[in-house]
C-alpha cells in the first residue's frame, strides 16, 4: 500500500472519536430514558392502583378497588387507541421490529413524534395495567436517541445503525443490569452482524448505560435472583424436557398474538374501542386474579418460591397472561411481548416442578431454578436471542450451574420454536411486511432490492408489424441483439431475434415466447436464482398487476447489482474501525 | 466552607436574639437522658435558648391535643406517626434545601428528610439469641429463625404480625426490596404463615417489649424478636449471654418535626439543623445504641462514655453488619394495619 500513513491516520483517529463520542451520549441518554420510563411507570402503578402495594393500602374500601381495577384499564386503553388514532402519525404502536428494519435497511426509524407518542402510549398502557411488557418501548426509546446520528454527517460509514445499537444495548443493560446481554442482544437481534466498528461502540454505550442506571443512581436490577445451583444431574434432562414443553408455549403464545390482530380488527371497527375492550377484559380477569394486572413483577417473584402455586391456580394463570397478552399486544395497546413471555415462561417451569417433584415425585433443586429456566427457554424462542437469555441469566444469578441449566432450556426451546414457528416474533412480523430474514441478513437485502430498478433505458421493443431490417437496424445502433415485440396494449408478445431469422418477411412470424420474464415485484434475490442457465443479453420486466412491458434488465447490471450489494454487506460485517 | 455553612453559622448565632424558650418532645428514659446529653444541652450552651423537654406517648394524636395548649415546638417522632401528622397539617413544613446543603442532603441513609422531618436515629427490630443455647453453630441468617432442626427451641415472638411476616418471605428467599410489594398480595400474605405455620409449635408470645431480652436471660426462650436498644441494655448491663442476628434486621426511623403552631419557628429549625449535624448524632449514638441517619457519623462514633464499649458494633445500621437489611415502609404500615392485624388473628385462632 503507497498510501500516506498521515492522510489515513486523521480519519481513524477521527472515526474512534466519532464512535466513542456517540457511544457514551446515545449509552447515558437511552440508559437515562430507560430508568424515567420505568419511574413513570412505577408512578403510574401506584398512583392508578395498579401496584399490589398500592391496591393493598385501600383495602378496606373494597369498592374503589374494583372500580380502579376495571375502569384504569380500559380507560387506559380508550386513551391509548385515541392518541395512537389522532396524534400519531405511524397510528400504531412502534416496537423492535420497526427498529430492526431500520437498522438493516439503513433507513430512517419511522417519525419522531410517532416515537415519541409510541413511548408515552407504553408508559400508560403499563402504567393502566395492560398485560404488555416494556422492555420493547425500552429498546425502541433506546434507538430513537440513536436515530438522531442519522442526522450527523461525520465521515462513518453505517453510523447511524451503529448508533441505534448502541441505545438498544444501553436500554437493554440498564434495564436488566445486564451490560453483556445488552450488547449481544443489540448483535443477536438489531445489528446481526459481529463488525468490531459496531462491535466496539456498543459495549461501550452497554457499559455506560449499566454505569449510568446502576452505579450512579444504584438501581436495584428489575428481577434478581438467588439459587444454590443444580442438586441432581438427572435435572438437566428435565430442564431439557422442560425447553420442549416451553417451545410449544412460546408458539401458542406467538401464533395466537398475530392471529387476534385482524379478527379485532374486523369486529370493532374503532381502533379505541379495541383497546378499550381489551382493556376490560384485563380488567374483569384481574378482579379474580390480580396477578395478571401489569408486568406481573410479584408473580415473577412467587413464581421463584416453593409451592407458591396451587397446580390448578398455576394452568389458570398460563392460559390467563398468554390470551391477554396476546388480546393486548393485538388490540393495539402499547408494548413489548418480552416481559410477558418471561412471566408465562416462569409459571410453565413451575408447572414443570409441581408436575416433576410433586406428583412424579422426582427429588429436585425447587422451583426456582425450573422458573428461570422455563423463562428464559420461552422468552429466547419469542424475541429469538438465545445468547442474550443465557447471558442475561449469567448476569442476573451470577451463578454458573444455573447458566448452564438456563442454556439447555434454551437450545431445547429454541430448536422447536425456530423449526415449527420461525426465529423470533420479531422476525415472523417482518415476513409479513415483507421482509425475509429466514435465509440470513444477506438474503434479506438481496431480496430487499427491485428489479425493476435497474431498467435500461435503451432497451429495444418492436411491434408485429415492424419490419424485420428496421428492427434490425435499431438493434444495432444500441448493441441489442433482442427486440421485445409489444401488442398495441403494450403487453409483451416475445422476443425477436433478427439474426436467427434473416429471411423471414415479418416480426410476428420471428417473435418466440420469452424464455424468462421478471415482474416488477421480482427482487434480486428470486431473479440471481432464476438467472441460472439463461443465455441472452437482456429480462424483459413486465408489470404484475396489467402486464405490461415496463422494460428489461440485462444480465450485466443485474450481477453488478448483486456484486455491490455483496460487497456493500461484506464490508459493513467486516469493519474494522 | 461552604456559603450554606456560613449561612447557617450566621444564623445560629443570631438564633439567642430571635427567641429564649423551646420545648422540645421525646419518650423520656434513657433515650431522652441521652439525648439530653448528646445534643439538647450542647444547644442549649451555645445558643443561650431556655430548653424544656417534655414526655409523650408517641402519637400523632397525643400532638393533635396537647401540642397547642403545652406549647410544644419541636417533636420526636417515629418516621410513619410524622407522615400521618404531616398529611395532618400538625406539623409545620420544612424546606430541606434551604436546612441543609445538598452535600448534606445526600449524606443522609436511608431516607432524607422530606417536607415535615429530618430523620435523626435509626433503631431496628432483630432476633436475638441466648448464646448458651447454641454451643456450636451460632444462628447468623433470618432462615435459622424457621430452622427448628439445626436450632431447635423456643422462639419468643411479639403477638401481632409486625416484622415477622417480613422475615417470613425474607426466609423464602425474596429480596428485601421486594417484600412489602409482596405482602401486599394474598399470595405473599399466605406464603408468610404457611412459613410461621412451620414454627407454630415453637412460639412463645409476647406482649411488653421488655419481655423478649428478660425470657432469653430467664432461658424461656432461645431465639427472641425485639428491638436493639432493649438487648443491647440487657447483654451490656444486665451481663447476660446474649447476641443478635443482624440479617433481616428491620430499621425504623426516628425523626424531628416542628410543630405547625409553635411560636418559636427560627429557633426549632436551628436546633434540628443542630440536631442533625454528624457530631450530635455520633455522641448520641455513643451513648445509646440508636444509629445515626447520616454516613459520615459512623467514622465519628467511638466509645460508651460512662461503660466503654465500643457503640458502632451495636448500631442497627453500622455498615460493617452485611447481610440484609429492611427499612421499614411507614406509610404502608399505617396503611396496612388492619389488613395485618385481622389476617394474623385469623391465623392465631386457626391454632386453637
Amino acid at each position: 500500500m503507497a498510501r500516506d500513513p498521515n492522510t489515513e491516520t486523521a480519519p481513524l483517529l477521527w472515526r474512534v472519536l466519532v464512535l466513542t463520542g456517540i457511544a457514551l451520549v446515545v449509552g447515558s441518554a437511552a440508559s437515562l430514558a430507560a430508568v424515567a420510563l420505568v419511574e413513570l411507570v412505577t408512578l403510574l402503578n401506584t398512583g392508578l392502583l395498579v401496584a399490589p402495594k398500592a391496591r393493598v393500602q385501600w383495602e378496606s374500601l373494597p369498592w374503589l378497588v374494583a372500580m380502579t381495577t376495571i375502569l384504569v384499564p380500559t380507560l387506559g386503553g380508550l386513551i391509548v387507541g385515541l392518541v395512537h388514532r389522532h396524534l400519531s402519525p405511524a397510528g400504531r404502536p412502534l416496537g423492535p421490529p420497526d427498529v430492526i428494519e431500520a437498522v438493516q435497511f439503513h433507513k430512517p426509524l419511522p417519525g419522531l413524534r410517532s416515537g415519541l407518542i409510541s413511548t408515552g402510549t407504553a408508559a400508560l398502557s403499563l402504567g393502566a395495567g395492560a398485560s404488555v411488557g416494556q422492555y420493547g418501548p425500552m429498546v425502541y426509546l433506546g434507538a430513537i436517541f440513536g436515530g438522531f446520528a442519522r442526522r450527523l454527517r461525520l465521515g462513518v460509514p453505517n453510523l447511524a445503525s451503529i448508533a441505534i445499537g448502541c441505545g438498544v444495548a444501553a436500554a437493554i443493560s440498564s434495564a436488566f443490569n445486564a451490560p453483556i446481554a445488552g450488547v449481544l442482544f443489540a448483535h443477536e437481534v438489531v445489528l446481526r452482524h459481529y463488525a468490531t466498528r459496531a462491535f466496539a461502540p456498543v459495549t461501550v454505550a452497554s457499559v455506560t448505560g449499566y454505569v449510568v442506571a446502576n452505579v450512579i443512581f444504584e438501581r436495584p436490577a428489575l428481577f434478581r435472583i438467588e439459587s444454590h445451583g443444580i442438586a441432581h444431574g438427572f435435572e438437566f434432562a428435565l430442564i431439557a424436557a422442560l425447553g420442549l414443553l416451553v417451545a410449544l408455549g412460546a408458539i401458542v403464545f406467538m401464533r395466537l398474538l398475530l392471529a387476534l390482530g385482524p379478527p379485532l380488527a374486523r369486529w370493532i371497527k374503532r381502533p379505541e374501542l379495541r383497546t378499550a375492550m381489551a382493556g376490560l377484559a384485563v380488567g374483569l380477569t384481574a378482579l379474580a386474579l390480580p396477578d395478571v394486572l401489569g408486568i406481573g413483577t410479584s408473580t415473577l417473584r412467587f413464581a421463584t418460591i416453593d409451592g407458591a402455586f396451587g397446580l390448578g391456580e398455576v394452568v389458570v394463570l398460563i392460559v390467563a397472561k398468554t390470551v391477554l397478552t396476546a388480546l393486548c399486544i393485538g388490540a393495539g395497546f402499547s408494548g413489548g411481548a418480552f416481559s410477558p413471555s418471561l412471566l408465562i415462561g416462569s409459571l410453565i417451569g413451575v408447572f414443570f416442578w409441581t408436575v416433576a417433584s410433586g406428583i412424579v415425585g422426582l427429588p429436585s433443586s425447587g422451583a426456582a431454578i425450573y422458573a428461570i429456566c422455563g423463562m428464559m427457554g420461552f422468552a429466547s424462542a419469542v424475541i429469538g436471542a438465545p445468547l442474550t437469555c443465557i447471558l442475561i441469566v449469567f448476569e442476573l444469578t451470577r451463578n454458573y450451574d444455573v447458566t448452564i441449566a438456563a442454556m439447555v432450556a434454551v437450545v431445547f426451546s429454541n430448536l422447536v420454536s425456530h423449526r415449527a414457528f420461525g426465529r423470533s416474533l420479531f422476525d415472523v412480523q417482518l415476513a409479513r411486511r415483507g421482509i425475509d430474514f429466514s435465509l440470513g441478513r444477506g438474503h434479506a437485502h438481496l431480496a430487499a432490492l427491485r428489479v425493476a430498478d435497474y431498467l435500461q433505458a435503451h432497451a429495444v421493443t418492436a411491434t408485429e408489424d415492424d419490419t424485420p431490417s428496421d428492427v434490425a437496424n435499431r438493434l444495432h445502433e444500441h448493441g441489442w441483439r433482442e427486440a421485445f415485440v409489444l401488442d398495441r396494449d403494450d403487453s409483451l408478445l416475445g422476443v425477436f431475434t433478427p439474426a436467427a431469422h434473416g429471411d423471414i418477411g415479418d416480426v410476428e412470424a420471428g417473435t418466440v415466447e420469452a424464455r424468462l420474464i421478471f415482474k416488477d415485484t421480482t427482487d434480486l434475490a428470486e431473479a440471481m436464482e432464476r438467472l441460472r442457465g439463461f443465455v441472452g443479453d437482456a429480462v424483459p420486466v413486465v408489470s404484475g398487476e396489467s402486464g405490461k412491458y415496463l422494460g428489461a434488465v440485462s444480465e450485466a447490471d443485474l450481477i453488478s447489482a448483486w456484486l455491490d450489494e455483496s460487497a456493500r454487506l461484506r464490508k459493513e460485517e467486516n469493519a474494522s474501525i | 466552607m461552604r456559603l450554606s455553612d456560613l449561612c447557617l453559622a450566621c444564623a445560629l448565632s443570631a438564633a439567642p436574639l430571635a427567641a429564649d424558650e423551646l420545648t422540645i418532645v421525646s419518650w423520656g428514659g434513657a433515650y431522652e437522658a441521652a439525648q439530653r446529653q448528646a445534643i439538647i444541652e450542647p444547644f442549649a450552651e451555645d445558643t443561650g435558648h431556655d430548653i424544656e423537654v417534655d414526655v409523650y406517648d408517641g402519637t400523632w394524636t397525643a400532638l393533635a391535643e396537647r401540642g397547642p395548649a403545652e406549647g410544644w415546638d419541636v417533636i420526636d417522632m417515629l418516621a410513619d406517626q410524622a407522615r400521618v401528622a404531616c398529611a395532618s397539617g400538625l406539623l409545620l413544613r420544612l424546606d430541606p434545601g434551604a436546612l441543609f446543603s445538598s452535600e448534606a442532603l445526600a449524606d443522609f441513609t436511608p431516607v432524607r428528610p422530606d417536607r415535615c422531618s429530618v430523620p435523626q436515629n435509626a433503631y431496628a427490630r432483630v432476633m436475638a439469641f441466648d448464646d448458651r443455647a447454641f454451643a456450636g453453630v451460632k444462628p447468623t441468617r433470618i432462615e435459622d429463625v424457621f430452622d427448628t432442626a439445626r436450632f431447635p427451641g423456643p422462639r419468643a415472638i411479639q403477638r401481632s404480625p409486625d416484622g415477622i411476616l417480613e422475615w417470613a418471605l425474607l426466609a423464602e428467599g425474596v429480596p428485601p426490596e421486594q417484600v412489602y410489594g409482596l405482602l401486599s398480595t394474598d399470595r405473599g400474605l399466605r406464603l408468610a404463615f404457611r412459613k410461621l405455620d412451620t414454627i407454630r409449635d415453637d412460639i412463645v408470645w409476647w406482649d411488653d417489649p421488655a419481655e423478649p431480652a428478660q425470657m432469653l436471660r430467664d432461658g424461656r426462650a432461645v431465639m427472641a424478636a425485639g428491638f436493639n436498644g432493649r438487648f443491647f441494655d440487657l447483654a451490656q448491663n444486665g451481663r447476660v449471654p446474649i447476641d443478635i442476628v443482624w440479617d433481616g434486621r428491620i430499621i425504623g426511623i426516628e425523626v424531628w418535626a416542628i410543630a405547625a403552631a409553635t411560636d418559636a419557628p427560627d429557633a426549632a429549625r436551628n436546633f434540628i439543623t443542630h440536631a442533625t449535624e454528624a457530631a450530635s448524632m455520633a455522641r448520641f449514638a455513643a451513648r445509646i445504641p440508636y444509629g445515626p441517619t447520616r454516613r459520615s457519623a459512623f467514622d465519628r462514633i467511638g466509645l460508651n462514655p460512662d461503660t466503654g464499649v465500643p457503640m458502632r458494633a451495636y448500631l442497627p445500621n453500622a455498615p460493617q453488619h452485611g447481610g440484609r437489611a429492611l427499612v421499614q415502609d411507614s406509610s404502608w404500615y399505617a396503611n396496612t394495619e388492619e389488613l395485618r392485624q385481622r389476617r394474623f388473628r385469623i391465623w392465631l385462632d386457626a391454632d386453637e
